[in-house]
């Protein structure tokens, strides 16, 4: 009998207890697909970095002796220690406009578990001294290749034809960037090539070292004690960079996107159950309210009170019961599709999607805690209710004053429809709070979103449209001359203008802080690469003394003023030198340092040193400069901006779906909390509104009541999600930030306008079902009944 | 008496209650005059309320005729309904239906803000007795207190006709007659019409005619020639 009680109730209210289901479900959702998708994660990283014997540490230096490797063994700590050449080259697609590079990293076949042993996926063993490669899969798909294709490149100056053998995937490619600038990965212009030592010292025959080391650690060893020792015996040979796994790019992303995720599938779940059990909650609070008297008779009868309560109580149960199993199942289907996402931009085998019972109970048992204890507070009372206390009517509402009638200026300038709203504000304090915090997240997580939008676009747009504007920039092999590279250029056809610049790989030094970056020597009357300040004004590099981006600066604890001690390998002489600070810049990729090319060149002692050049170039002439340079071995990449700018396009575009399920999140809740809400206040004073409609009031300003009362929630808790939306991003901010790029705290304009649409929209949208519902009250049945 | 300002003619009322149809009123016509008191009395269920909420322009007819000077309120739709009740219809209640939160004044000025031509809300008040009262929260009064506020805010919207459902249901004799006495005088001074649903058969005696219901049907209409003041009825 209970069990149709319920049911006949539970429809009595369905349009409040749908939208708890609903948000439960999106709850359940997020944490069954994301924690899914970060146990798959997180376990194939695992065995993927322990079966391929992934480094602890990561060298690049400017050349060591393949004889001096083996002896760094013997420092502390050190486990193992490898040598490798690392190349990139260009690759010769004449069918493609846009350059394409391969990484090739050497590898020793007969060598047993090597350090970042590259996993095959398909394919034969490599040969020793055949131009035989393993290619990564991502690369190997985006360019639809085939087993035993073979690929043309230049090498040294020279066109070499390699032959695929294999397709392979290692622990320190899974996200594979070519530059750490570029975010995204783009497998069709960039990926790895494995190739046997023996080989590359064919395809690069001058070279006869090393150029970087991978080494692992013995357990419990202090990175920071390896690497002091490290840097000591490294010195001679030119250290450009030692860092650990932590900093290393492919991990480093694929850690932070792991962060992300278990942040995000444990905030949103708790976040959506909360707000679903307050309006669970407050839903059945109102319904024993309503059912006093059925629980006098119920009581009068000789139920007692623990059964009365268990029946209010399965309620909370149902609801809870159905959008768990809804959201956990939705979510288990979910997880493959969001797990295929991942494959895309990772490069892990054995990631596939997988079904997890343990997370599919826990996900249940998450949602029948949060709405059995939802239903318990809502129904509690039921237990204190003596019976012939329940069949008297409740006592009357008191009307109060509040404090806005002392300010009578304002107070008279209400309607006496005004008037009631604000007075009703403090009828249910509680309840109040609720809408006020509901539309304050509502309003922040649009607006926070919104803003990253903004600023991803203004990081990367920036960077390409205001910041560097060449058409082309092409970096040199090794260092070269001024001058000839200058002359040499500038009579190239199409040609318009040359700028040089330095990048130079620095150790900045403030006390015992220090920061790996680069240097950058620009030229003082340049117009190719632009410092700019906040406002997009330009500022000239300094002769003498630094400028450093704010996250340089900040890592150092560098202020102007502050006297740095610069190392570098391309030093000449006395490999370091003390230069100051002398601005400091905003910056959102990388970190980097800036100085006056010809001031760079004399603290290098390196006179007319410059590493690469930018191009101002007809169009159509850009194809005839790359099939001149491609062949020269004193060219390591040609870059064309336009490229660089449409890739950031369709990652943006990619970025934007994100953005709409986040807005839609927002409208869901903000919806769902407005429209319960409302629900609840128009049955509960239904009888209220119904005699203002026989006084003659029209729905609509009957209406305007409740409404009129809801937005003095509504507006100033936007108000307040304005800040609120700009804490969120200085934690999104803190937290996203690395050495590759800085998110600045800062919240546009135009996503706080964004915001207040999206949260007013849903405002509105609850609102006008909630006018269908006063349309629909039955003057007639509301007032027969008395109070 | 003056003129009719509302005319009924074979008013009908059916409600669907699951597969029971339950005629509410059948075949009711009469007219009511400008200026006159009419009382209907009848036993529980004879259609009393539904009389008066469909002459109140609250719920529609399922058949007949209903004209309001002239006007067919069988044909309005809920928006007409609405500005009739607005413009032409009080209503007093047995259990008051005042707003909780509001003042007693504020009660009163919440209709008068939406009429076309109110009365003054502080004479209203003061009319009823409860000048000093104004700023009082009806949980602040007593019962015959917030049935006098409600008899106010109806009136100031200066209504033609007052539409009240057992207005003295809840009320003790004492009571009871002040608000009798209140209606009476509404009627004499603005020359209003008055509509009366009681179970008590000696409010009656104040009325010009009485409407007797039985079963949804109007059985019979006594006109009373000498109707009493308010201060002589006992009960």
């Amino acid at each position: 009998m209970f069990y149709r009680k319920m049911i006949r109730d539970l429809k009595e209210n369905k349009g409040a207890y749908l939208a708890c289901i609903v948000i439960i479900t999106l709850g359940l959702l997020v944490f069954t697909a994301f924690s899914t998708m970060v146990e798959t994660l997180q376990t194939s990283q695992q065995s993927f970095y322990e079966n391929q014997n992934f480094a602890d540490g990561f060298v690049q230096v400017k050349a060591i002796p393949r004889d001096e490797v083996k002896k760094l063994k013997d420092i502390e700590g050190i486990k193992e220690i490898q040598g490798r050449l690392v190349k990139e080259v260009m690759v010769l697609k004449p069918e493609s406009k846009k350059n394409v590079y391969l990484r090739l990293v050497s590898v020793e076949p007969g060598r047993e578990n090597p350090i970042n042993a590259a996993f095959l996926n398909a394919g034969n063993p490599l040969e020793d001294k055949a131009m035989n490669i393993w290619i990564d899969n991502k690369f190997f798909e985006a360019n639809n290749h085939n087993l035993n294709d073979e690929i043309e490149v230049i090498a040294s100056g020279k066109k070499r034809k390699l032959s695929i053998v294999g397709v392979a995937s290692s622990p320190e490619f899974i996200y594979s960037l070519r530059t750490a600038a570029d975010l995204y990965p783009s497998p069709e212009t960039f990926g790895i090539a494995f190739v046997p030592l023996s080989s590359m010292k064919k395809l690069f025959p001058d070279e006869k070292t090393f150029n970087e080391l991978v080494f692992t650690m013995k357990p419990d060893t202090d990175f920071d004690k390896v690497k002091t020792k490290l840097e000591v015996k490294l010195k001679p040979y030119g250290l450009k960079s030692l860092i650990p796994r932590d900093e290393q790019i492919s991990h480093l992303l694929l850690s932070e996107e792991l962060k992300g995720l278990v942040a995000m599938s444990k905030a949103m779940p708790i976040m959506f159950l909360s707000i679903a059990a307050v309006i669970l909650y407050i839903t059945l609070k109102r319904l024993i309210e309503q059912q006093r008297g059925q629980i006098g008779i119920l009581k009068a009868d000789g139920y007692t009170s623990q059964e009365i309560l268990f029946h209010y109580m399965s309620y909370a149960l149902v609801i809870g019961l159905a959008g768990g199993l809804l959201g956990v199942v939705a979510g288990a289907f979910l997880s493959y599709p969001l797990t295929s996402i991942f494959q895309v931009f990772f490069n892990l085998p054995g990631l596939e999607g997988r079904f997890s019972w343990y997370l599919i109970i826990l996900g249940i048992a998450l949602s029948l805690i949060f709405s059995v204890l939802a239903g318990y507070q809502g129904s509690k009372k039921v237990l204190a209710l003596e019976p012939a206390q329940a069949l008297r009517p409740p006592a009357p509402i008191g009307g109060k004053r509040v404090f806005l009638e002392k300010i009578r200026i304002i107070w008279e300038l209400l309607s006496v429809q005004g008037m009631m709203a604000v007075r009703n504000l403090t009828r249910n304090k509680g309840r109040s709070l609720f809408i006020f915090l509901g539309i304050m997240f509502c309003f922040a997580i649009s607006g926070f979103t919104w803003s990253m939008n903004d600023l991803m676009q203004k990081m990367m747009f920036d960077q390409y449209e205001r910041v560097e504007v060449y058409d082309v920039k092409m970096s040199f092999a090794s260092p070269m001359n001024q001058k000839s590279m200058i002359r040499e250029l500038t009579a190239i056809p199409g040609v318009s203008h040359v700028e040089t610049m330095a990048e130079v790989p620095v150790t900045l030094k403030n006390q015992w802080r220090k920061k790996d970056a680069v240097l950058f020597g620009l030229s003082e009357t340049g117009r190719l690469y632009n410092i700019l300040d906040d406002n997009y004004n330009k500022i000239s590099p300094p002769k003498s003394g630094l400028l450093l981006s704010e996250r340089l600066a900040k890592l150092l604890d560098a202020k102007v003023g502050t006297k740095l001690n610069v190392e570098s390998p391309m030093k000449a002489g006395e490999k370091d030198g003390v230069l100051e600070v002398v601005g400091i810049i905003p910056q959102y990729t990388g970190i980097n340092a800036y100085m006056e090319l010809g001031g760079l060149q004399d603290f290098l002692k390196q006179k007319g040193l410059v590493t690469s050049c930018m191009l101002n170039i007809d169009k159509g002439e850009v194809a005839s400069l790359r099939d001149k340079y491609m062949y020269t071995d004193t060219i390591s990449s040609i870059d064309e901006r336009n490229q660089k700018l449409d890739m950031f396009k369709e990652m943006m575009a990619s970025y934007g779906s994100m953005i709409y399920i986040y807005a839609l999140i927002s409208v869901i809740i903000g919806f769902a909390i407005i429209y319960s809400s409302s629900v609840i206040t128009l049955s509960e004073r239904s009888r209220e509104l119904a005699s203002m409609m026989v006084l003659g009031m029209t729905p609509q300003e009957v209406l305007s009541v409740v409404t009129f009362e809801q937005w003095c929630i509504g507006v100033p808790a936007m108000l307040i999600g304005m800040p609120m939306s700009k804490i969120f991003m200085a934690g999104m901010s803190s937290a996203m930030s690395t050495d590759i790029y800085t998110v600045p705290e800062r919240i546009t304009f135009s996503s706080l306008l964004m915001a207040f649409v999206v949260t007013g929209a849903s405002i509105w949208v609850a609102q006008r079902a909630a006018a269908r519902k006063i349309r629909s009250l039955s003057l007639v049945e509301v007032l027969k009944a008395g109070e | 008496m003056n003129d009719p300002i509302l005319v009924a003619e074979n008013l009908q009322k059916f409600y669907q209650m699951g597969e029971v149809t339950v005629k509410a009123l059948k075949d009711a016509s009469f007219e009511l005059m400008e200026g006159e008191v009419v009382a209907v009395l009848g036993p529980s269920g004879s259609g009393k309320s539904t009389l008066l909420n469909i002459i109140g322009g609250m719920d529609k007819l399922s058949g007949g005729k209903l004209y309001y000077k002239g006007t067919p309120l069988h044909q309005a739709d809920t928006k007409q309904l609405t500005y009739y009740r607005r413009n032409e219809v009080g209503f007093v209640f047995q259990f008051y239906n005042l707003m909780p939160n509001l003042t007693a004044l504020e009660n009163i000025n919440l209709s008068v803000q939406i009429s076309q031509n109110p009365l003054s809300a502080e004479e209203m008040l003061e009319q009823v007795g409860l000048s000093d009262r104004g700023d009082h929260f009806p949980s602040q009064l007593s019962g015959g207190e917030q049935q006098r506020i409600a008899l106010a805010r109806a009136l100031a919207k200066n209504p033609q006709m007052l539409l009240c459902d057992e207005p003295t249901g809840a009320l003790d004799f004492k009571t009871s007659i002040q608000v009798l006495k209140l209606l009476k005088s509404f009627s004499d001074i603005y020359n209003k019409t008055i509509v009366i649903i009681t179970h008590n058969t000696a409010i009656a005696q104040i009325a010009h005619r009485v409407f007797y219901l039985k079963d949804g049907r109007l059985d019979r209409i006594e006109k009373n020639e000498n109707p009493l003041p308010p201060e002589k009825v006992t009960w």
